[in-house]
């Protein structure tokens, strides 16, 4: 039977068998929890089917042609908009946001850089080698996990890089090392075996861990007998064999190394220590990959890079791009923007009480599908297809492979896609202004 | 296992089985008695006879079936189990590198996601009951899941 | 008592599917929660039917206590979602979502409700 790719997060499973009349979706197989969910978006009961429009604070529906008409009164009374999102979304659609951006002179960013861009763009600048999937199921014999947790966000990531057979590795499972660092003891630490340690540091301890690690690496003779960061001797000298002795190795960053701290940096820090490792390896080298969250958070950057030249956040002034030093969250914080356009995203219930107030203050377009905490406070709410399901596109991996996502059904009551409904604003702002 | 432990463990074969641990496999589902087995009616093995006679109990001899239960609320459907089950390796070829396999199920094919969640198909090729020696003791779908949704049992 | 508060993602606390599927009070029953090891549940002097009301700086949360083996001493684990982010900060230009100082003490106070917090975060008491 037809195989489609499941946009549930960014894994991208591309193997996934739905059962379909092309009206309703009757069976998915082979996709985990949060695949199915986003299946079930199509018919979940919260969803939004029609344009609405806050009038004496509550949201009541409307028609196209008043959502719109409001949509861009808004934008027009406004000199410094801002647009936020984009990462739930197909690059087409990531293209036509930019594309809006310089159109009304506005700042436009995504998810990633408050997720794992940071990490993404600092790896890039240091040179630390990137790896894909399929490399790391036919090649890699030492997997790490440091502040990872893929048993909970991301369930098919250990089934495909810790238990498959590849080219290389036939015996899969028994030939793979897997190293897991977490200060909490999490779902992912039940798929060890006995060749497996497990590193549970205590909170807030890292930076002596990666400190202790740069000065030793490649010498286990003078660890602390009394340990590091909660880890005892025995374990550390493990640790230091698998680092140096490994042939190919790969280590894998979540949420948990995202620790901003006054006095250092974590992050340039772990970086730097796995630069020492591959420098210093006689054999072998040890790569990157970083979890993240909506499927097409790598997409942003590969997009604005291609189109326009800058890798990351981009502001647009008498319709060019000009050079900003601001960040998403200086600019929310500063309340450095006069009116918002959210895209696929739910910032008042992701982003602190104190950003999220300031977001509240002023008027809010929201472009998505299902109910949230944002739809509460929103002046506008546009709704649009589901990706992956009911309009097509290509989006990006987390391991920076584009995949092509399909169409299955059609969308409830016609309702455009992001990249139409991002167009159709350019035209309506265009047509207005001559 | 708990019953293997109070065993002579020489693996004689005087009860008809390979080795002891076999025999204890036995002893688990009910195939065999207690006193089939020669040595452990001697006086020198009389605590273990007497241990192993108040394990088992009234349970003793009675045919017990191997049940596998996936916990519904449990499972997230991974798949780590149709990976790494050897039965499900030999006969669908894209589970070995962590695909799906293919739909409708193969005959052999023992567990398949479907709907988010993991669903047992047919027990009868599953290695407990179809094979011979050690892969007798076979538990990876246990050992191996994330959230501890799978447990074997005899009833 | 002073202690480390942990945010993290949890499959079966989801903000989206709560959002997507459920309604307002498998919203609270799902998220408003927090998870404290066995020991630092007896120190506190906590029960079941009791809540725990989480500060810092000038703002505090009403949420519901279970006991977990995996929290280590000294930390309480929320999953992502508006009531934890009622106490995430920013430091530098950078948001921070682990290992934030906060105080705790038990209180028959009720669970700080959705509605209310929406309208903390529009400026509405």
């Amino acid at each position: 039977m037809k195989r489609y790719p499941c946009s549930g997060c960014s894994l991208l499973c591309d193997d996934i068998i739905v059962k379909s009349d092309g009206l309703f979706i009757d069976e998915v197989i082979g996709a985990c929890l949060k695949g199915k969910e986003r299946f079930d978006q199509v018919s979940a009961q919260n969803r939004i089917t029609s344009p609405m429009i806050r009038k004496n604070d509550e949201l009541i529906n409307t028609s196209w042609e008043e959502a719109l008409a409001k949509t861009v009164e808004i934008i027009k009374n406004s000199s410094a908009p801002l647009l936020y999102g984009f990462s739930n979304v197909t690059c087409e659609a990531q293209r036509a946001g930019m594309d809006l951006a310089r159109e009304i002179n506005g700042f436009i960013d995504s998810n990633a850089s408050i997720c794992q861009g940071k990490i993404l763009n600092k790896a890039k600048a240091q040179g630390i080698n990137l790896t894909t999937i399929t490399e790391i199921i036919n090649k890699v014999d030492l997997i790490i996990l440091w502040g990872a947790n893929p048993a909970e966000t991301i369930p098919r990531l250990l089934n495909k890089v810790l238990f498959s057979r590849g080219k290389f590795r036939m015996t899969g499972r028994e030939i793979k090392t897997l190293v897991i660092i977490d200060p909490v003891k999490t779902a992912s630490f039940n798929v060890m075996g006995v060749r497996d340690l497990a590193l549970i540091i205590e909170p807030d301890k890292d930076i002596e861990l990666i400190q202790m690690l740069k000065e030793e690496c490649c010498s286990a003779d003078s660890i602390p007998s009394g340990g590091v960061a909660g880890v005892d001797k025995n374990d550390l000298k493990r640790l230091l064999l698998h680092l140096t002795g490994a042939e190919n190795g790969v280590i894998i960053l979540g949420q948990g190394v995202i620790q901003p701290h006054a006095d250092y940096d974590l992050m340039e820090e772990l970086l730097d220590l796995l630069q020492l490792i591959n420098t210093r390896q006689v054999k072998g080298r040890i790569s990157l990959l970083l979890l993240g969250g909506h499927f097409n958070m790598a997409g942003f950057d590969h997009v604005a890079l291609s189109s326009y030249g800058v890798s990351g956040k981009l502001q647009f002034e008498s319709k060019k791009l000009v050079k900003s030093e601001d960040t998403i969250i200086s600019k929310i914080n500063k309340e450095n923007f006069d009116c918002s356009i959210i895209v696929g995203t739910d910032p008042i219930s992701h982003l602190p009480h104190s950003l999220s107030s300031k977001l509240a203050k002023k008027p809010l377009i929201l472009i998505d599908n299902h109910n949230s905490a944002t739809s509460r406070i929103a002046d506008i709410v546009l709704p649009t297809a589901i990706t992956g399901i009911e309009s097509s596109g290509l989006a990006y991996r987390i391991d920076q492979v584009p995949v092509e996502l399909k169409k299955i059904l059609n969308p409830p009551n016609n309702i455009p896609s992001d990249e139409e409904l991002l167009n159709q604003l350019i035209e309506k702002l265009n047509g207005g202004a001559k | 296992m708990e019953l293997y432990k109070f065993l002579p463990k020489t693996n004689c074969k005087e009860c008809g089985k390979p080795t002891c641990m076999a025999f204890s496999l036995d002893l688990l589902q009910g195939k065999a008695k207690i006193d089939d087995c020669p040595p452990l009616l001697k006086p020198k093995y009389k605590k273990q006879y007497d241990k192993l006679k108040e394990m088992l109990g009234s349970e003793e001899g009675q045919q017990k079936e191997l049940r596998i239960n996936v916990d519904e609320d449990l499972c997230d459907g991974c798949g780590i189990c149709v990976t790494i089950c050897p039965v499900n390796a030999r006969y669908c070829p894209p589970s070995l590198s962590g695909k799906a396999p293919e739909y409708p199920p193969e005959k052999h094919q023992l567990f398949q996601v479907i709907g988010g969640k993991c669903e047992l198909l047919n027990l009868e090729h599953c290695r407990r009951l179809d094979s011979e020696g050690r892969e007798r003791e076979c538990r990876v779908c246990e050992t191996y899941c994330p959230r501890e949704a799978i447990k074997i049992e005899y009833v | 008592m002073d202690f480390l508060l942990n945010t993290m993602r949890k499959i079966d606390n989801d903000q989206v599917k709560e959002h997507s599927f459920g309604n307002k009070q498998s919203l609270e029953e799902n998220l408003a929660i927090s998870f404290i090891n066995p020991k630092d549940f007896d120190k506190l002097n906590l029960v079941s039917s009791l809540h725990l009301k989480i500060s810092n700086n000038q703002r505090n949360i009403i949420v519901k206590i279970e006991k977990d083996d995996n929290v280590p001493e000294g930390t309480i684990t929320m999953p992502v979602s508006i009531w934890s982010n009622q106490l995430t900060e920013i430091l530098n230009d950078e948001l921070v979502y682990k290992n934030i100082v906060v105080s705790v003490e038990a209180t028959r106070e009720p669970i700080l409700k959705f509605e209310e917090i929406i309208q903390k975060i529009r400026g509405i008491e």
